[in-house]
């Protein structure tokens, strides 16, 4: 060892000036001995601390802890570290201190008194407070978060069941649907066998007229069923159906155009198909579409006047119903594919206004369109789709 | 015999005192719930929002043992909860012993309780905003201590160890608890082991309880501070004895 190395200590000095504060209280608590270091930090004279208990120096929370769980600590296994404490200092500041303390003992193990030291915690407790928000910021958030977690599945679950009521809505509108059509068309079906009957037997001109108009009406009505049915479903949710097969439509279009003929014996209905390629389409659907351009044409059109039909498949699928008479107003134009919409001709024929509706929805369903074109010379309706999809 | 730790630690603070009865008596000890060895599962804010739940925890231990004319011992608080279940069992206990008991910490007019209505807010305060994390990260301290062999880990890991929350609400539901209307209705004979300078029950409280509770005995103990079953075993057995 150079002698440069060697300090003299003075252990005076040492307890009194050491870096931190020494403290030894009596086993009744009261301060026995106090160092220079802590009468700095408290700002109190080692006069003024002696004989005063730990207690006057400490907050009201201090004491508590002080007397619910170190003192007993303490007592219970001799010693306590690293505890907490905010001391009173004179001018009336609080100084954030750990402490430590050990109970000096006699050989017998009888404790004499106790010795505290004291640390400036005054950082470490600033640090400590920050970490302690941060957590409590981070609780709420993670409470917040769990708020909203909570809120989003809640909503996931609400619209879950708005789906299946939704559905369940859907189900029974069909089956809604379904059973009107069937009750609905069922004593139509009774009136047309019961007509057909009457058709056989001997009538004389004025009978047979009479069932003509009741057949014209009775197709009439099976239309306007089937026109109101689509148009519940497409409304309401279903949409059009569509059972597409690929074949010509001549028969299932001459089918419309003879039985309309028939209920229209007065009125000439001209065709003209060409078909040269098959077309993917449904054609009951198809069929309808015609029925209710055709049977407009017929209703409308200038009496005495041929309504043609024309039908041809070069790049795409082309249908066309063309009447002469009044051009439809330019007014009823816009609306013309508007369900409940009517021309404003001859009242005594309107129908419910759904024949264009139903119709361009079938087209749309086809991924077609129908144009209209009317002049005082022509009235025409055209659709147009693709042959295959 | 049945002993009851307050607030702050555990069972251990009988650990001086219990066995010195085990001879005549036989001596029950236990965790209230959130402190020592308890289930923390076991904790429900709702029951445990007033001391009677605490109470309610006692008769059941009491029942499930069938406890007849016991000695019940509570330390601070527990005084008072030991009060509250000899309502509830009325054959259950024969006789109270409460060391440092309070039945009200704040001050009133007319009545002093060593404690203002704002400083027990500061304590609350305190425990909801502070530094008592100190609770959960004091045990590893203690169990740091390799040159202190004797203390075994059960006891290291366990006594003055409480959950901060539970705490924090046994706090504030101990230091804002007024049985004062309780003290007269109590029959069986107490014994009130006041300590000298203890700043959580003050001697006024002690004369206070011996004064409204007709069948007592108020001890007044050299013992200083708030835990005389820590800090002078002797004295306490001997009060003990002398009562029982």
């Amino acid at each position: 060892m150079s002698e440069t190395d060697h300090i003299e200590e003075d252990l005076e000095d040492l307890y009194e000036n050491a870096p931190c504060g020494y403290l030894s209280l009596r086993m009744d608590g009261r301060i026995a001995k106090a160092n220079q270091t802590f009468c700095r930090w408290t700002g109190y004279t080692p006069e003024e601390l002696l004989n005063k208990r730990l207690h006057d120096f400490l907050n009201i929370a201090g004491r508590i802890f002080y007397e619910t769980h170190f003192a007993p600590l303490l007592r219970m296994q001799g010693f306590f570290n690293e505890v907490a404490l905010d001391l009173l200092r004179k001018d009336g500041e609080r100084f954030p201190v750990l402490v430590n303390a050990a109970e000096r003992k006699d050989a017998d193990g009888k404790p004499l008194f106790i010795r505290l030291t004291v640390f400036n915690a005054t950082d470490r407790r600033r640090y400590e407070r920050e970490l302690l928000k941060a957590r409590d910021e981070l609780k709420e958030f993670a409470a917040s978060l769990e708020e909203r977690v909570a809120e989003a599945t809640s909503a996931q679950l609400r619209s879950d069941a708005a789906l299946a009521t939704q559905r369940e809505d859907a189900e029974l509108r069909e089956q809604f649907i379904a059973v009107l059509g069937h009750d609905l068309r069922n004593p139509l079906a009774s009136i047309s066998a019961g007509m057909r009957l009457l058709q056989k037997t001997k009538l004389d001109e004025r009978g047979e007229s009479f069932v003509l108009l009741m057949q014209k009406s009775v197709m009439r009505m099976a239309g306007l069923i089937d026109n109101v049915l689509d148009f519940a479903r497409g409304r309401l949710g279903g949409g059009i159906m569509l059972t597409l097969s690929v074949q010509t439509l001549e028969p299932a279009l001459q089918q419309v155009v003879d039985e309309l003929q028939s209920t229209h014996p007065e009125q000439i209905i001209k065709t003209e198909f060409s078909f040269t390629k098959q077309v993917d389409a449904d054609p009951v659907r198809i069929g309808q579409l015609l029925s209710n351009l055709l049977g407009n044409a017929l209703t409308y059109g200038a009496p005495g006047e041929p309504v043609t039909v024309t039908a041809k498949t070069d790049k795409q699928f082309e249908l066309a119903v063309c009447n002469k008479g009044n051009p439809i107003p330019e007014a009823a134009m816009k609306r013309l594919f508007f369900p409940f919409s009517r021309g404003e001709v001859r009242p005594s024929q309107q129908g419910l206004g759904l024949g264009l509706y139903i119709a361009s929805e079938i087209a749309k369903a086809h991924g077609g369109t129908i144009d209209v074109t009317s002049t005082s010379e022509l009235t025409c309706f055209t659709l147009r789709m693709p042959l295959l999809r | 015999m049945m002993f009851a730790h307050g607030f702050g630690c555990d069972q251990n603070m009988w650990r001086h005192v219990a066995p010195a009865f085990e001879d005549r008596f036989r001596v029950v000890l236990f965790d209230h719930v959130g402190a020592g060895g308890s289930d923390l599962k076991a904790y429900d804010p709702k029951k445990y929002s007033t001391l009677s739940g605490y109470a309610a925890d006692l008769v059941e231990i009491g029942e499930e043992l069938g406890l007849k004319d016991a000695v019940f011992v509570g330390h601070s608080v527990s005084a008072m909860i030991g009060l509250l279940a000899s309502f509830k069992a009325p054959e259950m206990f024969k006789s109270l012993v409460m060391v440092g008991p309070s039945p009200r910490y704040i001050d009133e007019e007319g009545y002093v309780g060593g404690f203002k209505e704002e400083q027990i807010s500061e304590l609350l305060e305190f425990l909801s905003e502070n530094h008592m994390g100190w609770s959960t990260a004091m045990a590893p301290v203690i169990m740091g201590n390799a040159d202190r062999p004797e203390l075994g880990e059960e006891l290291t890991n366990s006594f003055c160890r409480t959950d901060p929350d539970i705490a924090k609400e046994f706090a504030r539901v101990t230091f804002n608890s007024d049985n004062r209307a309780d003290l007269g209705k109590v029959n069986i004979p107490t014994l009130i082991l006041q300590c000298s300078e203890d700043v959580i029950a003050p001697t006024a409280v002690g004369e206070y309880m011996h004064q409204q509770m007709p069948n007592s005995k108020l001890v007044v103990l050299n013992a200083t501070g708030h835990c005389p079953n820590l800090s002078a075993p002797e004295e306490v057995i001997l009060a003990m004895r002398d009562f029982v």
